[in-house]
């Protein structure tokens, strides 16, 4: 049963990846300007020079003459080679993902530690905290990240002078110290919409007529809300928690944008730009690899939770 | 030249009414501006050692090969890093660089390298990195973007352990300027050859004679450069130890690490935000001589704009003041010439005197009528390829319009994206049907006939309408003789000599307009105002512009 599970995930995987080259690689190609161009800032370049290197990059060659290419290398582990470095795209993604995992990560603590905090809190405390939590999570819920990371920059970096606004930092303290703004920016409205649905799983949990036997019976505060309500919120919450790491992958982009952060996202934007196929091709499979995975690992975490559910099938 | 980046930046940017934080003290050779204020070509030197400066530039630095240097990025990184033959001074005159220079005839050029310059690992430069750095320049398999430079040169040969001749077809005064410039900055050639295709890129290393030596490039990150404690004239000293060439990211992420400290300069390209940096205490803005001209590029001679009464008439059209005011806030010239008077490297005086004596390209429609009646061009269209999505190009673009229209000819707007128009530089087929469009444009060293020997000379890289040429160009024979003009000049050993011949054609060049100059925009130097000591003109990008730079 598990065996089959992870190879039918495989097949995805697999599956997703091929059709997501193409897509790309087509869309890459079929959009405006010259990649070439991007090496000059838009200066003539002499055509003898043009000539030499379009033949390099084989970009005199037919589509899908330039797919298949880019193809047969992949499957032999080479992903190929940037036009505006001059260097293995491998390389250059490799240099550049701890930054953008470490953003996802630090911001996917954030959100989970918060956003499920403070929807427990909301669920189990009706009254003046729940609607205050409320009300700040309905503004932030509805706060895109780029606004978010331009209010931050001003407040933190350039009045209160906390934090830095651009890059990346050199140790891990610097490091962190420099993740904090863009990954705060990055969950915020996350977050909110975390804690709304942890607010909501709580209550309905609550109401059930188990979760009341329970109380009738004079069970511990803190054991009926830890094995009673939130081992059955359980479910909701890592559903909305799934989704929303997941779908940091691809946000974080904008965030690596503002913030001047080396991360795989401002490159990927970076390289689209200069149609630079490679490694748009290298990032996004690596990016629709990680979303792949981010789910297999919840559903993974659905038969954890809850026995009941077997690998393979969705959790009701 | 317009670009994509450079475009929207250029355009966008210079943005800044009025008040000039001209830095006391730093030398004002560089020409005056339109008002008759004195533009710097350096800011006061600095004073106290620093531990670390972040330089930005427009985006990432791609190459750190100087075949490959193109741009303002990659330009402004190895002028630090790499040193040419001969030198350009902040004011754009060229002297002695890693070498000395002789020209025992017409068609002969001798490069004595000075004793004792070396390479950051301590090897001395031989007259064998030279011809190896100045030959990877026409390698085809190299693809570099400057063979056109060398293409009067017959043989570059080593004559001696310190000396490289070179010989030339014909003789060619303007290959002096490209030795103080990008396509002659000198590499190790043991180092490079065994760097292979890694030379240059972030996997790679590279080996250069600069004041400051390489230290990591990481994309993304930065270029990071130490200052070379063993630099070989031990005369220079910079007082900033670490210098980082970082890419950034957008307007907004720039100017708020502006104003924090992350970075703590740039010269900017059309920055959106100046005014807002303007009024901050943390940066100092100066404005220098720019090198660079904004023009109307004629690239069809088949239409309309075939008859230069045509091409008189819309250049009298052009609200030229309004766009100055428009798109650059009033921090650029009205155009005399097609070339920028920055550029005036050498023969000062000559030039000057020419360039005072010239009339400033202003407004007259009445006169503008007149041409296009005596054309027979009233009703007649053209087509102006432009973006829409740039915003510079679109001001451009509407203004020019509406001269043709205020003169009684039609103009039909092509717009392209931003990222399509570049090839109306690079593809053919997307200048057909076009009769030109804007650039912004700039040559490789300061001389007046840099930027027009690209559309000027019958295989220029950038002559789109084949002026001068017979076939393509009705009055190619008239044409002709302004290319003979400018072959003469190029080939006059004396510097005013050449000078005066130089005028002449750009004289010449402002009545025939091959390409109609808008504006001439200045260069805006940022840095901390605890900065001072850099170059502000636009020799920053070929010469190494941080060498005073400090602490005030």
């Amino acid at each position: 049963m598990r065996l089959r599970f992870f190879v039918r995930r495989l097949a995805m995987l697999i599956v997703s990846l091929l059709v997501a080259s193409f897509v790309i690689f087509a869309a890459i190609y079929l959009a405006p300007g010259n990649p070439i161009a991007a090496l000059s800032g838009g200066r003539s370049i002499p055509p003898e020079s043009l000539k030499v290197l379009e033949a390099r990059y084989h970009l005199d060659q037919p589509f899908l003459v330039q797919y298949w290419y880019w193809l047969t290398n992949a499957l032999h582990g080479n992903l190929g080679i940037s036009i505006t470095l001059r260097e293995n795209v491998s390389d250059l993604i490799a240099s550049r993902i701890s930054t953008t995992a470490g953003l996802v990560l630090y911001s996917s603590i954030l959100i989970i530690a918060i956003g499920v905090g403070l929807g427990i809190a909301a669920g189990l405390r009706p009254g003046l905290l729940d609607t205050s939590i409320l009300v700040v999570t309905a503004i932030s819920a509805s706060l895109p990240a780029f606004v978010a990371a331009i209010v931050l920059i001003l407040v933190f970096a350039v009045q209160l002078r906390w934090f830095p606004s651009l890059g990346n930092g050199v140790g891990f303290f610097d490091q962190v110290k420099h993740l904090t703004l863009p990954a705060v920016a990055l969950a915020i409205s996350s977050l909110a919409i975390v804690a709304r649905v942890t607010r909501a799983a709580i209550r309905e949990e609550s109401r059930k007529e188990h979760v009341q036997t329970a109380v009738s019976r004079g069970i511990p505060t803190a054991q009926l809300i830890w094995r009673h309500v939130l081992r059955n919120a359980a479910i909701p919450i890592t559903t909305i928690s799934g989704i929303t790491v997941a779908s940091l992958i691809a946000v974080a982009a904008v965030v690596e944008v503002v913030f001047g952060l080396a991360g795989l996202g401002a490159y990927l934007v970076q390289s689209a730009q200069s149609k630079d196929l490679a490694v748009v091709q290298g990032i996004s499979l690596l990016l629709v690899g990680a979303f792949v995975a981010v789910n297999v690992l919840v559903d993974v975490l659905y038969a954890v939770l809850d026995p009941r559910v077997s690998l393979g099938s969705r959790a009701q | 030249m317009y670009g994509k980046h450079t475009t929207l930046r250029l355009i966008a940017a210079v943005g800044v009414l009025g008040l000039l934080a001209i830095a006391c003290g730093g030398r004002t050779t560089g020409g005056t501006t339109g008002g008759g204020l004195q533009l710097a070509v350096t800011t006061k030197a600095g004073t106290k050692p620093v531990d670390k400066v972040v330089w930005a530039v427009y985006r990432d630095v791609n190459s750190l090969d100087p075949i490959y240097a193109f741009d303002y990025p990659e330009n402004t990184t190895d002028s630090l890093l790499y040193e040419s033959l001969l030198r350009q001074a902040p004011d754009g005159s060229i002297g002695p660089g890693l070498a000395t220079m002789t020209n025992p005839d017409s068609t002969t050029i001798v490069l004595t390298l000075k004793p004792g310059v070396k390479f950051w690992d301590g090897n001395p430069v031989t007259a064998e990195d030279v011809v190896f750095s100045l030959d990877r320049n026409t390698d085809a398999r190299l693809a570099g973007f400057y063979p056109a430079v060398f293409n009067r040169v017959q043989s570059i040969t080593a004559t001696g352990a310190n000396e490289v001749t070179i010989k030339l077809n014909k003789p060619d005064y303007w290959l002096i300027g490209e030795l103080a410039s990008i396509p002659a900055m000198i590499v190790e050639k043991k180092f490079t050859l065994a760097q292979g295709s890694n030379y240059g890129t972030p996997a790679g290393k590279i080996m250069g004679t600069g004041m400051y030596k390489f230290q990591s490039f990481t994309p993304g990150v930065a270029v990071v450069m130490v200052r070379n404690d063993n630099y070989w004239d031990s005369s220079v000293k910079p007082l900033v130890r670490e210098i980082d060439i970082k890419g950034a990211p957008n307007d907004a992420s720039l100017t708020s690490a502006l104003e924090t400290g992350g970075i703590n300069g740039v010269y900017a390209q059309g920055l959106t935000t100046l005014d807002q940096l303007k009024a901050s205490k943390a940066v100092t803005i100066t404005y220098g001589p720019g090198w660079y001209t904004d023009a109307f590029i004629v690239s069809d001679l088949k239409g309309p704009l075939g008859d230069v009464r045509v091409r008189q008439a819309l250049s009298l059209a052009l609200d030229r003041k309004g766009l100055i005011d428009a798109i650059y806030k009033g921090t650029a010239a009205l155009p005399k010439w097609i070339s920028n008077s920055g550029t005036f490297g050498y023969g000062k005086s000559v030039f000057q005197a020419a360039y005072d004596s010239s009339p400033d390209m202003t407004q007259d429609l009445t006169k503008a009528k007149q041409l296009i009646t005596d054309a027979g061009a009233a009703g007649k269209s053209i087509t102006i390829g432009m973006s829409s999505e740039l915003t510079g190009i679109s001001i451009e673009a509407a203004a020019l319009k509406a001269a043709a229209e205020a003169i009684g000819m039609k103009a039909t707007l092509h717009s392209v994206s931003a990222q399509n128009f570049i090839n109306f530089f690079i593809d053919p087929k997307a200048r057909v049907g076009i009769d030109g469009f804007f650039t912004l444009n700039y040559g490789d060293y300061a001389g007046p006939e840099a930027l027009p020997a690209t559309f000027l000379l019958p295989d220029g890289s950038q002559n789109f309408d084949g002026y001068g040429v017979q076939g393509t160009d009705p009055n190619a024979a008239d044409h002709a003789k302004i290319f003979q003009m400018f072959d003469d000049a190029r080939g006059t050993a004396d510097p005013n000599a050449r000078a005066q011949k130089v005028a002449d054609v750009e004289k010449a060049m402002a009545t025939d307009l091959p390409w109609i100059p808008v504006l001439q925009p200045w260069v805006p130097t940022i840095t901390s105002s605890n900065l001072s000591g850099t170059y502000s003109s636009f020799a920053y990008m070929f010469s190494p512009w941080a060498e005073k730079l400090g602490g005030t």
